[in-house]
């Protein structure tokens, strides 16, 4: 999941030189996008600079889907001399991938979120690591409920319960801790080995 | 076409391992998401058994399930699922799925998959393209290649130089990520620009805790404030909300169709020739559940024929009067008492004879709706007008607050509710404010600012939203003891019985981003759509869609020689949608917003193949038709569409 964040209002008017055409993905608005910011700064970038079009879309981030929509826009995306971009970096990475010759710009940060795409935000993440430490754990995930992603228990820094490198998150080892201790499960901690984290490669298997 | 699963079953060894000191099993797994939907039953439960079985496990059963990390559906399909001898569970998904059930289960979850990192992880599409979301966008410099991910070494300054012939020393089937981003920008003739910019370093501090959690927890609250999904399409109110009534100048001909509500079309009782007078009942009802339908002008009926109808698109029978232009109006129109001095069935009588059918898109007859045949508890005014672009029903809040809640009253009566509800979006406060204070004397009467989400009008949305109650599958909002009616129609009401007028003209917001003239008008119901297109300046530009109603639901109109009825609120003119349906991948979004906590991906599979009991099966009937599945369906497929193919053909039995 991704959360797309607007980059500072001076970095994106640098970055309007000559004909300007802007485009905006809304495929994942539900999830995150900017959009009344964005809409504000964009009538301020048209009245100070030479903006030509604004396109607004969706899942820019399919080739296919991209082509289509900005069909009727040929000539004008043609006469540019730049395109910036407001979606997250797939999208960005697809356009500039449609019009190599052209200047594609980002006009966004791009963050992720917990959860995978296409599902709203979760509470949970998953690491992907590609061996899943949640049979130790009480289905409490070290690698994403940890900030350190220890796989061998707390290590001692938590304070009152939260985490030393951010106090507004739980401590990811008490959290497991306790859950253990409500399904009578404790002896995990004591007797399960830790199984050492296979940073190579997962998908080798 | 590439296999994007996240997870795969874990080795036999390790299973072994785990399954060891455990007994009792019970089984679920994930169906798998961002994969071409070819088959329902995917995930490999039975290979897992087998291992679990070569040990001599007793598992009390199993289950497969569609987005096992969409928490609220997942705790609702589990409730009663599994069995209480089962002891352990094991979840073959990828992380998400297996932590939700963890979290869900007082009993022990274990983990029978591991999950891997594979490409399109970002973005919607099965793409190849990817973001590592490092919130610092580098592509600026790059030319839009990403270093991060296109450089096996994430390098910020440059190529290594252990790349040969272009290719990666890490991977040697990998593209050099810099050599890419060299020949772009050589090509777009960036590479002085490339060299003149300091590098600027990566900040890898982890991303903001708090934010990410309040960002998430807010998300979430939005998504399912009220009811569960619905989506937040732009508004575009600003358009037409500000802009007061108008009435529209008369027509010179009138076209009403005999069918506009719901149920059996009107039975004309005028003939060609005839003259009528303006509120003279020219159709009558052709049965318990149709409507009479009354002349919006004076003047000659000219026609009694088949016309083309704006919501079927096929022609049907429609009255056509030539006004004469002096709107003179008949002798029944009159006042007929008031609310204290009538009683239920008066009301009730009224309301049918006046021809009021529901105004905000079904034309359901009111009079049906009021004398229910179960006790009811409460009249639900619906202003939620959660539709884009549409205004009628807020300009009708602010400039006929009184006829509104008098409406209101008189339904209330009519249906023996104690209670009154109207229930305004966040999105119109001003009619909020106006109608706060001119119900603050009204002890029955209570207004509920409801935060803006569509399809919050629907009503069975709005039930719960107000209520809490959920209307069971294929019931009626009388079976939870509300009524639900428009805001337009309460001031029909209060129309027909202050007035003695029948339901002849309605608010209709004109409006859409391609509309030049926007604005709200009261329109005479039969005037022609043309004419007030024109009127309002027509549209601009060639590639536009006029629609009948708002952006989510309305009729979309090949020809605009048709006439407005009572139930159309909007005449809008957008951009026309230029869409090629791909094959589904399930991403799950369609599920993550229908209202109706179905199962849209289902459907469009399903028609396809016609298979109708599938369709049955999964409750196509309970679907709303709201268009969320479809406004937010990566793959562009018309889901409403094919909903509707398999409606009918279960209607027709098959």
């Amino acid at each position: 999941m991704l959360i797309t964040q607007l980059k500072s209002q001076e970095a994106i008017e640098a970055l309007a030189q000559g004909k300007t055409v802007i485009i905006n993905c809304h495929g994942c608005k539900e999830v995150y996008f900017a959009e009344h910011e964005a809409d504000a700064f964009q009538k301020e970038l048209s009245a100070n600079k030479e903006v030509t079009q604004i396109i607004t879309t969706d899942y820019i981030c399919n080739p296919d889907n991209l082509k289509l929509q900005l069909k009727k826009h040929t000539d004008v995306i043609n006469a540019a001399d730049t395109i910036l971009v407001f979606s997250c970096g797939v999208g960005i990475q697809t356009v500039a991938a449609l019009f190599e010759g052209k200047k594609v710009y980002s006009c966004c940060d791009t963050y992720p979120l917990p959860g995978f795409q296409g599902v709203t935000p979760l509470n949970v993440d998953c690491g992907q690591c590609g061996e899943c430490y949640l049979n130790g754990t009480g289905g409490i995930c070290p690698i994403t409920a940890c900030s350190k992603s220890l796989i061998n228990g707390q290590c001692g820094g938590a304070k009152e319960g939260k985490c030393e490198v951010d106090k507004n998150m739980e401590c990811g080892w008490e959290r497991i801790y306790r859950k253990l201790e409500k399904l009578d499960k404790l002896d995990n901690m004591k007797y399960d080995a830790p199984k050492v984290r296979n940073y190579n490669n997962p998908n080798a298997e | 076409m590439e296999d994007y699963t996240k997870f795969k079953l874990k080795r036999k060894e390790e299973l072994d391992a785990v399954l060891a000191d455990k007994n009792d099993l019970f089984v679920v797994a994930c169906n798998k998401c961002f994969k071409e939907l070819d088959s329902f039953d995917e995930p490999e439960c039975g290979l897992f058994e087998e291992i679990a079985k070569e040990q001599g496990k007793n598992i009390v059963g199993s289950a497969q399930i569609d987005f096992l990390c969409n928490e609220p559906l997942t705790s609702k399909a589990f409730q009663d699922l599994i069995p209480q001898d089962a002891k352990n569970v094991f979840v073959i998904s990828c992380g998400l799925g297996i932590q939700t059930m963890a979290g869900l289960l007082d009993i022990p979850v274990y983990a029978g998959s591991d999950t891997v990192t594979v490409d399109g992880y970002h973005g919607m599409a099965l793409t190849t393209t990817l973001c590592e979301a490092c919130g610092q966008c580098y592509l600026n410099m790059t030319g839009g290649i990403c270093p991060v991910v296109d450089c096996s070494k994430s390098l910020l300054n440059g190529q290594c130089g252990g790349a040969k012939n272009g290719k990666c020393e890490v991977d040697k089937e990998m593209d050099c990520g810099w050599q890419l981003i060299y020949e772009r920008l050589e090509k777009q003739g960036r590479l002085q620009e490339l060299l003149d910019k300091p590098v600027e370093l990566r900040d890898y501090t982890k991303v903001n805790h708090k934010f990410v959690s309040e960002y998430v927890k807010s998300v979430r609250e939005e998504r399912y404030e009220g009811y569960y999904g619905g989506i937040h399409p732009t508004e575009f109110k600003e358009l037409s909300e500000h802009i007061g009534l108008v009435p529209f100048p008369d027509p010179v001909n009138v076209v009403i169709p005999m069918s506009q509500h719901a149920g059996a079309p009107a039975e004309p009782i005028v003939k060609v020739g005839d003259q009528v007078k303006m509120g003279q009942k020219i159709a009558q009802a052709a049965g318990v559940v149709s409507s009479a339908i009354h002349a919006s002008v004076s003047g000659t009926v000219v026609a009694v024929e088949p016309r083309r109808h704006p919501v079927s698109g096929l022609d049907s029978l429609a009255i056509v009067i030539q006004s004469d232009g002096k709107n003179t109006l008949d002798e029944s129109v009159k006042p007929a008492g008031d609310i204290d001095s009538l009683s239920a069935d008066e009301i009730i009588e009224i309301v049918r004879e006046k021809g009021i059918v529901g105004m905000g898109g079904a034309g359901f007859p009111t009079a049906v709706k009021l004398k229910s045949p179960k006790p009811i508890e409460l009249v639900l005014l619906n202003a939620c007008e959660c539709e884009p672009i549409l205004t009628a029903d807020h300009r009708v809040l602010l400039e006929y607050a009184d006829e509104v809640i008098y409406g209101l009253k008189a339904m209330m009566k009519a249906s023996g509710a104690p209670k009154g509800v109207i229930a305004i979006e966040d999105n119109k406060l001003d009619a909020v404010e106006l109608m706060q204070a001119k119900t603050a004397d009204i002890e029955n009467i209570e207004i509920v600012v409801a935060k803006t989400k569509y399809p919050q009008g629907a009503e069975k949305m709005l039930i719960k939203r107000v209520m809490g109650k959920q209307v069971p599958s294929g019931g009626l909002p009388m079976d939870v003891g509300a009524i639900v009616c428009n805001v337009s129609t309460a001031k029909a009401v209060s129309d027909a019985i202050q007035l003695g007028m029948p339901l002849i003209e309605r608010v209709v917001t004109v409006s859409g981003n391609r509309m030049n003239k926007p604005g709200n008008y009261l329109v005479k119901i039969g005037t022609s759509v043309k004419d007030i297109v024109n009127h309002c300046g027509d549209v601009k530009g060639d590639d536009v869609t006029v629609k009948i109603g708002g952006p989510m639901m309305g009729f979309a109109q090949a020809d605009l020689n048709v006439p407005m009825l009572k139930c159309s609120n909007g005449i809008i003119a957008v951009e026309t949608i230029v869409k090629e349906a791909v094959e589904c991948i399930k991403c799950g979004r369609c599920m993550d917003v229908c209202p109706m906590e179905l199962r849209p991906l289902y459907f469009t599979k399903f028609a396809l193949e016609e298979n109708w009991e599938g369709m049955k099966a999964q409750n196509t009937m309970d679907c709303i038709e709201c268009g969320c599945c479809e406004y937010i369906c990566s793959s562009k497929i018309p889901i409403v569409e094919r909903i509707k193919i398999g409606k009918t053909a279960i209607r027709e039995g098959k």
